[in-house]
């Protein structure tokens, strides 16, 4: 533990080992105190560790500053995330409201299916975990290996281009009639 | 969480090696630049002429942490005796961080030299009561900062922004930011930090003139100081003590505490802080009647400013003592010293108003019609030039 107000002068292996010292530490804590998602647990207490190297000559109780860090990282984790959360929303909000669920709201199958077909096969995938096998948008994120906020904007493109498909199908349907 | 949890995770987590590869490299490269950049940087400055400073932004040598690193101290050593200087060193830095290519370190540490360098030109600038572009400076210095891990670098903007926000009297903004800096600092174990949020409540209380509550806030903290081994804070404690037992009236209480801070001031070598602490101690015994002792403490005074080249405050320390002939009638050793002021500020490079408010003061005397309350309004004007460069003086 780092008492004192001068600047640890440590060499690579020193500093690996304190990054293996209190990883776990933070990490357990993100997850288990704040539930963040593992893996952005892991990727706050890797910013928190290099965060701490800007001015290690001030950090006076390292073990201390680094709780405090992982701790205000993790509360700063979940405004952000809860913000992105109610941006997703808006931008769904922002689509004409009788179209912000189509495949959803669509009267049976077969149309929802129709307005699939239109769509290339990489949109109708992202459709398909969304609204059939009922994915989250951060899940999704997970599954497409993208983050939540691309995601988010991803699916919100994917129902403006099958409403504009559907409709037009069906325009020209009427126009059959 | 229990120990019991924590140890358990402790022992089953095991890092990504290129992370642990990544912080340890990165940790090396800082330490590195830190050593070598000490003597570039003094080097450079020394070599290159002031108005030529601003170039130095495109040295390969000094376009990494480490010169940053030194620049932010060399910004802070010159802020109290060259505020410009400092402005201008400031200015480099931030021109450097913001140049920095995005891939030079990882995103959270090139964030951090980034808000740091606008964090230190915040300061030149309130520094020198330019505070609107002080304000503009903190918020470049936040808006760098979008890591969930730098809320103590987030603490210490806001910290900066408070006592900005207290210069132009917006007290309740300043009040709830430090209280939210202090709660931050209090988390991270930063004894020193939250030792620095109470002074500036106190200031702040001092300010708004409720001289008893600030009195109380720098007494409880004297005890915080020592504890910290912090002279330099304990200090100040006690010559903020004596302002305000000053203005309570309880001057026994004002002349110990004004002599201890000028002690503590002298053994930590801030000659300066010293100096003025004295002053404010002659102005004690005038003030309570012991006009040739005070006169004695600020002659001292007076001529150690001008020693280091402080114009200003050798200025304002004359005003005091014109102020004190003035109230034991020696007319003339007035109207003489207001002379040799009026020459002095004609001679250095001080805000043109400070000139004319000691010139109407300097024909007021040629007239026979110089008052105290002249000499007063002159010296609460200049002083106050210091928070605001643009006022003007009403005639």
């Amino acid at each position: 533990m780092v008492t004192t107000g001068s600047a640890p002068e440590l060499d690579e292996r020193q500093f690996e080992a304190l990054y293996h010292e209190h990883f776990g530490f933070l990490v357990a804590v993100a997850i288990q105190k704040f539930r963040v998602p593992e893996s952005d647990a892991e990727t706050l207490a890797h910013e928190v560790f290099l965060s701490y190297l800007k001015d290690p000559a001030h950090v006076r109780d390292l073990n201390r500053w680094l709780l405090g860090a992982i701790c205000h990282a993790s509360r700063y984790y979940w405004r952000v995330n809860n913000r992105l959360s109610r941006e997703a929303a808006e931008d769904f909000e922002r689509i004409d409201p009788s179209t912000i669920n189509i495949l959803e709201s669509l009267p049976n199958q077969i149309a929802a299916r129709e307005a699939l077909e239109c769509l290339s096969p990489r949109y109708q995938e992202i459709l398909r975990l969304r609204f059939f096998e009922g994915l989250s948008v951060p899940e999704l994120a997970a599954r497409l290996g993208v983050k939540k906020k691309y995601a988010a904007k991803l699916l919100t493109k994917c129902l403006r281009r099958a409403e504009t498909l559907y409709e037009r199908k069906g325009r020209r349907r009427l126009r059959r009639r | 969480m229990s120990d019991k949890v924590v140890s358990f995770a402790r022992a089953q987590r095991r890092p990504d090696p290129a992370r642990v590869q990544e912080f340890a490299e990165t940790a090396r490269r800082l330490q590195r630049e830190r050593q070598e950049s000490a003597d570039v940087v003094a080097r450079a400055l020394r070599e290159t002429p002031r108005e030529e400073w601003p170039r130095l932004a495109t040295r390969p040598d000094l376009r990494n942490s480490g010169a940053l690193n030194r620049l932010e101290t060399e910004v802070s050593t010159r802020l109290e005796k060259e505020p410009q200087e400092a402005l201008l060193l400031s200015d480099l830095a931030a021109s450097i961080a913001e140049t920095l290519p995005p891939d030079s370190y990882p995103p959270v540490v090139l964030a951090q030299l980034r808000a740091h360098a606008w964090k230190d030109r915040a300061q030149a600038l309130a520094y020198i009561g330019r505070y609107p572009e002080a304000l503009e400076a903190l918020d470049r210095a936040e808006g760098q900062l979008s890591f969930g891990s730098l809320t103590h670098d987030r603490a210490r903007i806001r910290y900066l922004r408070a006592l900005t926000l207290q210069k132009v009297n917006r007290f309740e903004e300043s009040r709830a930011m430090l209280a939210e800096c202090r709660a931050v600092f209090r988390d991270f174990g930063d004894d020193r930090l939250q030792l620095f949020c109470g002074i500036a409540e106190g200031i702040q209380l001092y300010r708004e003139r409720a001289f008893q509550a600030a009195y109380d806030v720098f007494i409880s903290l004297i005890e915080v100081a020592r504890a910290l081994g912090d002279g330099v804070s304990e200090a100040r404690l006690l010559n903020n003590l004596g302002y305000c037992a000053i203005e309570v009236g309880a001057y026994t209480a004002a002349r110990i505490h004004l002599s201890e801070a000028t002690a503590r001031f002298t053994e930590r070598g801030l000659t300066i802080e010293a100096v003025r602490s004295d002053m404010t101690f002659g102005r004690l015994l005038v003030q309570t009647g012991q006009i040739d002792a005070g006169l004695r403490h600020l002659h001292a005074a007076r001529g150690a400013f001008l020693m280091h080249g402080l114009s200003e405050d050798a200025g304002v320390c004359g005003l005091f003592i014109v102020e004190a002939f003035m109230a034991s009638d020696r007319y003339t050793d007035a109207a003489d010293l207001t002379d040799e002021i009026t020459a002095q500020f004609s001679g250095s490079l001080l805000n043109e108003r400070a000139l004319v408010a000691v010139r109407h003061l300097q024909s007021a005397f040629a007239r026979h019609v110089a008052t105290v309350e002249i000499v007063r309004r002159v010296r609460v004007f200049i002083d106050a030039l210091q928070t605001d460069p643009s006022l003007e003086f009403a005639m």
